[in-house]
């Protein structure tokens, strides 16, 4: 059975800047949540992009690699015809439609479903989040860091897709909101079956909260495995902290 | 425990009250300016703020341009300087379909959308490579291209003094008087009203406002937004193509120099003042940009050489004083009301509600 996303040997360029992932390969099993960890600029958001097509957006290209979702290969294909063969994104930065009211972002995000399907996706929703139930009405650009932050994953969910890509979710949110948000995370993987991979600077967190997990160093991967062989392993601590800092001084 | 819950006599008629209100006004509105009168009440000029049919009839000209505008700049987040251009493209194709090939002014209206929506849909190609300043730059160069070209065909074809234009008729209906031209104008802005409303609450036109408020979200949620630009660009240009035309043919006669850079700015001026992203804000901008001059016009008897700076102005210097409140007044809206009379408008609607409710 093929995994619903898999990474063969895919290398990114920026016209600007030369290489930003180097011969990676990464898969995401049906259902499986996968963490994708690393410093800044260690090429995270790169692959993200790569992945949901929006790489040309950012004047960057696929190099060598193939990225398949469900056992199509899907490098090349603009973003929008990506969504609609069940790749679901929850951008950097909440991103949501200010302007628009919670449930016309919602509405947008349902597009892709027959029109039957839009108010069960609704129902959904808002049964997941009760709270964007009770803004229904409000433009979205004035709700809470949170609610934005809830609505843009209801807005990507409502489309039913079978990988979920979470980009930086807990980015200037509190911890416990976070932790909340992530158990809904957990719960939508249930119940839709939706594999995940999650983006997140707070390593721990996706840790504890992710089946497995890479860690990308300056393009490529230097480590991966189940989440918890990645947490024990000391290239985690330097990678995140700096090799200086771990090696010269190992006493507080 | 009934005594604070005292809400005000009912002042507000039902929605279809205000509806029949409003048909009946906007019906009675041409009895009342060709007789001067209300209900056999005769009205001095002034009383009727110095308005005739004819600026009315070219205020609901300019809500076609307006309204077109605001949906592409307002709704879709495209701004365009060339909208002028779309004036002449179907001005030009009325001259063309009318004037050389004798078609009837169904089809010519017709065929003016259409050629509206093909120059539309070309003039809408650098959006897909270009951004934002650079893409308002485009328009700029296609508001150039048009403005040539028709220079060219106006002097192949006619001569220096105009396209001239006859009289349009519908079957025996020939539209040569203002009324008859209030009674047609006055159903398709209510019609092109509606259109461009539904499509707003439809999935393309969510997913149009979605792309406006942020492209990369909208393309990250399934909006292909390169062909959702292509087609605001065809709708919006085949809208003012149609007021082009009609315009034209108001007119009975138009040169190129009818469609230059200031007519296509006072149609951003016109969603600025009413409020951007507005279908009825621009109905309002569109009324204001057109009917304030003859209002200002009209104070003019009522002043002489004594009143004083402003007086002085209105006898002396009418046009200039105008433009002077115009720009103001642009100026006013953009800094203390950048979403225009409709922003006002939903500001004082939101105090009253919360003013209802207050404890």
């Amino acid at each position: 059975m093929s995994p619903v996303l898999d990474i063969q040997g895919l290398s990114v360029a920026y016209n600007r800047k030369g290489l930003a992932l180097e011969d990676v390969h990464m898969h995401v099993p049906k259902g499986g949540i996968v963490a994708l960890l690393g410093a800044n600029g260690a090429g995270k958001t790169t692959l993200i992009r790569a992945v949901t097509g929006l790489l040309d957006l950012h004047q960057g290209h696929i190099t060598a690699g193939q990225v398949r979702l469900s056992g199509q290969i899907v490098s090349g294909l603009p973003a929008h015809r990506l969504v609609r063969l069940g790749m679901g994104q929850v951008p950097e930065g909440r991103l949501v439609f200010k302007h628009l009211s919670v449930e016309e972002n919602l509405r947008v995000g349902a597009a892709v479903l027959p029109r039957a399907q839009v108010q069960d996706g609704l129902d959904a929703v808002y049964h997941l989040f009760p709270r964007l139930l009770e803004r229904r009405q409000q433009a979205a650009g004035w709700m809470s860091g949170g609610e934005q932050q809830m609505l843009a994953l209801g807005r990507a969910m409502i489309a039913k897709p079978k990988l979920l890509l979470v980009d930086e979710l807990s980015l200037g949110l509190a911890p416990l909101i976070v932790r909340d948000i992530y158990k809904q995370l957990l719960v939508i993987g249930e119940t839709l079956g939706t594999a995940m991979l999650v983006v997140e600077q707070n390593a721990n967190l996706a840790l504890s909260f992710a089946q497995s997990a890479y860690l990308l160093k300056q393009g490529r991967v230097v480590l991966s495995g189940s989440a918890a062989e990645v947490a024990a392993n000391p290239l985690m601590k330097t990678s995140y902290l700096g090799e200086a800092k771990v090696a010269g001084k190992s006493t507080p | 425990m009934n005594t604070t819950n005292s809400q005000p006599p009912a002042t507000n008629f039902s929605a279809w009250g205000w509806l029949i209100f409003w048909a009946g006004a906007l019906a009675y509105l041409p009895t009342l300016l060709t007789e001067r009168a209300l209900f056999g009440m005769a009205l001095s000029n002034t009383q009727l703020l110095n308005l005739g049919l004819t600026q009315i009839n070219l205020m609901l000209i300019s809500m076609l341009g307006a309204l077109s505008l605001n949906y592409l700049t307002g709704c879709a987040g495209l701004i365009s300087i060339g909208h002028a251009a779309f004036f002449a493209t179907g001005a030009m194709a009325a001259a063309i379909f009318d004037n050389q090939l004798g078609w009837p002014f169904p089809l010519v209206l017709l065929a003016c959308g259409l050629s509206g929506a093909l120059v539309g849909t070309l003039a809408g190609l650098p959006s897909l490579r270009v951004r934002g300043l650079y893409f308002v730059l485009s328009t700029l160069a296609v508001h150039y291209v048009v403005a040539y070209v028709f220079l060219e065909y106006q002097f192949k074809f006619f001569d220096v003094v105009g396209i001239p234009y006859a009289a349009p008729r519908i079957g025996d209906f020939e539209l040569n008087t203002p009324v008859r031209w209030y009674a047609f104008l006055l159903p398709l802005v209510v019609l092109v009203y509606l259109g461009l409303k539904a499509s707003l609450q439809s999935r393309e036109g969510l997913a149009m406002r979605a792309m406006r408020d942020h492209e990369l979200a909208a393309t990250s949620v399934g909006v292909d937004v390169r062909i959702l630009r292509l087609k605001a660009f065809g709708l919006s240009s085949a809208i003012a193509s149609v007021g082009g035309a009609l315009f034209a043919y108001y007119l009975s006669n138009v040169t190129s120099e009818a469609f230059n850079i200031s007519f296509a700015i006072q149609f951003i001026a016109m969603i600025i003042i009413g409020g951007m992203g507005s279908l009825p804000g621009s109905l309002v901008g569109a009324a204001i940009w057109l009917l304030l001059p003859s209002i200002i016009g009209g104070l003019s008897p009522q002043s002489n050489e004594d009143g004083g700076f402003i007086g002085k102005m209105l006898v002396e210097n009418r046009a200039q004083l105008v433009q002077l409140i115009f720009s103001l007044l642009v100026i006013v809206f953009l800094i203390f009301a950048p979403d225009g009379v409709a922003g006002l408008a939903r500001n004082l609607k939101n105090r009253i509600a919360a003013w209802r409710q207050r404890p």
